[in-house]
């Protein structure tokens, strides 16, 4: 891990620099103009199908599908291409049930529209809980991989590099909302794909262009043989790798922050083309971790295994170096440095997006509906949304530097996405299409989801190591994904609680979601915020007209 | 009812001017229904199969799934994770073709009927009034942006 860090890489800060000076303008310009509750968590719904597809990648494809995909290749070979595989095929759950309608029926976060026709109390807190759980270990995870990347990379020490990638994620969101959230994330998104691209042409040039290479390149480096182009050296066990599948799919469509971003679009076309774009860029980068993954041990061979690191993390950067010239020349250096760059513009994308669902989740369901309501201002709505950020961001800072480098973040993301898939999709998606569901189905789901994904994940191997230490008490459990049987259980506690209740004014105001939901009518309308400033009156207003229901 | 409307005002405004239950009945919005269903049901359980398809063989057949094919270093495995990308990029534009020609006009109409079915309860004249002087505005603004 400490390979770098012997002294600080100046070319690397440099980009480093470029690259937030960057984002740090585009955050200027936004700040100036994001005023509304509407600019600070949708972007005033302002942005362009592309844009938001952009977006939607940027704030999705974490350092650890970049770095941490590439070196579970390296590391496991065909079982690392798994990942690459779910976190794609898991849009078309986003795109075939939920994009559209959460972009017609919500207003800022996930609760707007899980609480639509429930109760607002306890199905807002619901809401919020599992939108909490799935940001919080999310974004403890990301922070502590920033600090330990951006040491390897750049070698500056754990700590600083923790409180430099909350400050930024801090500035972003407190001075520019959303606008420049998104913009980050496109930024990011470009230079990801342009960097990939880069890199993907430059190995297949090493292996003589014929990609077929280097699959038997591959092979040949490694001491597994033909096991390494087979699936079963990293998910040992078929039901994890089943439960694993589970959560990936059906857990992209329950992240509050991927959710979060089709608000930012004008209406429901613009939502569903925003996936495709999202998808198109996305598949291109997954098909390409197959050159950086099997590139990286067809180029680097065997003898790299240790400097990859535990996770092989390195694996991505180091190949960069080594088809850029090798170590010490000014191409492998270079190279380097602007894998180092894209590695902490990724993180920095990634948190920001997750820090403002978070704070959709404090200031808006917790503050103004729970708290006040909803009887509050929005100029105070979007106060108590900046305080939350900064607050948020400085708890996530803190239990990173505290918890160091040793904290165990491998399960974090992975629990993320087990209760998004176990708490957050269920209820939704039967919120959205399931007249009989109610309040008490809602909250009963989120709890049960979101409690028996932490459970599972607490009694798993991957942190109770040895489960006969317990005197076998869960020697009948071994699994490290849970989504196997969390994501049942959150059904059936949807299900359990709704049957228990009747709850009258949920089933009555069905029909009006549903519509809704479907037809985009009555959908809310943007203020016409772009970053270059407001779009003219007359554009907006027409807009407004195709879905505005007209008051009495 | 009354504290029920208060405590809603944070999120999504309702709108009790409108008839939710007959636009959710009338034949427009069960048309798109139907048509949208007979679209997404069968795309999203074709998806999961060939998916959970290709995730059940990596699990229990790695040998299956190791097997080179065609040319030496292809695996059937590596295959079948190709063919997930084109399902994806394929039942992504069908889906939007889909929606764009057949179920954006539907949801327009039905939302038209909804608007100008006007508010539950009123004397049934008082709605043909309302419509008629409201629908051919409501109309035009509906025209998809």
């Amino acid at each position: 891990m400490t390979y770098f860090a012997a002294d600080v890489n100046e070319l690397a800060l440099g980009i480093f620099a470029i690259v937030v000076a960057i984002t740090l303008s585009v955050t200027y310009w936004a700040s100036k103009r994001v005023s509304t509750a509407t600019d600070f968590w949708a972007a005033g719904r302002g942005l362009t199908g592309v844009q938001n597809g952009f977006a939607i990648a940027g704030d999705y494809m974490s350092a650890a599908s970049f770095l941490g995909i590439a070196g579970l290749i390296f590391l496991f070979g065909f079982d690392g291409f798994l990942y690459s595989v779910g976190f794609l095929v898991a849009f078309l759950t986003v795109l075939f049930l939920l994009g559209e309608r959460m972009r017609n029926s919500g207003k800022y976060t996930i609760a707007d529209v899980l609480s639509f026709r429930m109760k607002q109390r306890p199905a807002r807190a619901a809401a919020a809980l599992g939108t909490l759980a799935v940001a919080g270990f999310y974004l403890i995870a990301q922070m502590v991989g920033a600090g330990v990347l951006i040491n390897a990379l750049v070698g500056i020490g754990f700590e600083l590099a923790v409180i430099i990638t909350g400050a930024f994620m801090i500035i972003y969101i407190v001075l520019g909302g959303m606008l420049a959230t998104s913009w980050v994330q496109i930024i990011k998104a470009i230079l990801l794909m342009s960097a990939t691209i880069v890199l993907t042409l430059f190995v297949l040039g090493e292996v003589g262009w014929n990609p077929i290479d280097l699959f038997t390149q591959a092979r040949a480096e490694s001491p597994e043989g033909d096991a390494y182009l087979k699936p079963g050296l990293f998910l040992a066990s078929p039901i994890d790798t089943v439960s694993l599948g589970i959560a990936l799919v059906l857990g992209t469509a329950g992240l509050p922050h991927i959710l979060m971003r089709f608000f930012t679009v004008p209406d429901a076309k613009a939502a569903r083309s925003s996936v495709m774009w999202a998808v198109a860029l996305i598949g291109a980068f997954y098909v390409m971790t197959t050159a950086l993954g099997f590139g990286a041990r067809a180029v680097l061979g065997e003898s790299a295994t240790e400097a990859v690191g535990t996770g092989g993390n390195l694996a991505a950067p180091l190949l960069a170096e080594e088809v850029g010239g090798g170590a010490g020349t000014f191409g492998g250096d270079l190279f380097l440095a602007i894998i180092a760059a894209v590695a902490f513009a990724t993180i920095l994308a990634v948190v920001a997006g997750l820090v403002i669902s978070a704070s959709g989740a404090v200031a808006h369901d917790v503050w103004s509906n729970i708290v006040r309501h909803g009887r509050d201002s929005e100029k105070e709505e979007v106060w108590v949304a900046k305080i939350a950020a900064f607050a948020i961001g400085a708890i996530a800072i803190g239990i990173a530097v505290i918890g160091g480098e040793g904290l165990n973040v491998s399960f974090m993301v992975g629990l993320a996405f087990a209760v998004a898939a176990s708490a957050i999709f269920p209820a939704l998606l039967l919120a959205l299409t399931w007249r009989r569901f109610n309040t008490s189905g809602a909250v009963t789901g989120v709890l049960v989801g979101t409690f028996t994904s932490i459970a599972l994940v607490i009694i798993s191997p991957t942190v109770w190591p040895g489960p006969d230490a317990e005197g076998g008490l869960f020697s009948w459990y071994d699994l490290a994904n849970p989504g196997i049987v969390s994501v049942p259980l959150g059904f059936i506690g949807c299900w359990l609680g709704t049957v228990l209740v009747r709850e009258e004014l949920a089933e009555r105001n069905f029909d009006e979601l549903y519509v809704r939901a479907e037809t985009g009518l009555g959908a809310e309308t943007g203020t016409g915020l772009t970053l270059t400033g407001r779009r003219d009156a007359p554009r907006t207003a027409a807009t407004a007209a195709s879905t505005t229901i007209p008051h009495p | 009812m009354a504290t029920t409307e208060s405590r809603m005002a944070g999120g999504s405004d309702h709108h009790p001017e409108i008839d939710w239950q007959a636009a959710e009945r009338s034949p427009e919005f069960r048309e798109l229904i139907k048509r949208k269903r007979a679209f997404v049901v069968p795309a999203t359980i074709f998806f999961l199969a060939w998916y959970f398809g290709f995730i059940i063989l990596a699990g229990y057949a790695p040998d299956f799934m190791g097997r080179e094919f065609i040319t030496d270093g292809m695996t059937v495995g590596y295959a079948l994770a190709l063919t997930q990308f084109l399902m994806v990029w394929g039942l992504g534009w069908w889906y939007l073709r889909k929606a764009d020609r057949v179920f954006d006009p539907l949801a327009e109409r039905a939302a038209e009927v909804a608007l100008a079915a006007g508010t539950p309860g009123r004397a049934r004249d008082d709605r043909f009034k309302r419509g008629a002087a409201e629908a051919p505005a409501t109309t035009d603004e509906e025209a998809p942006r």
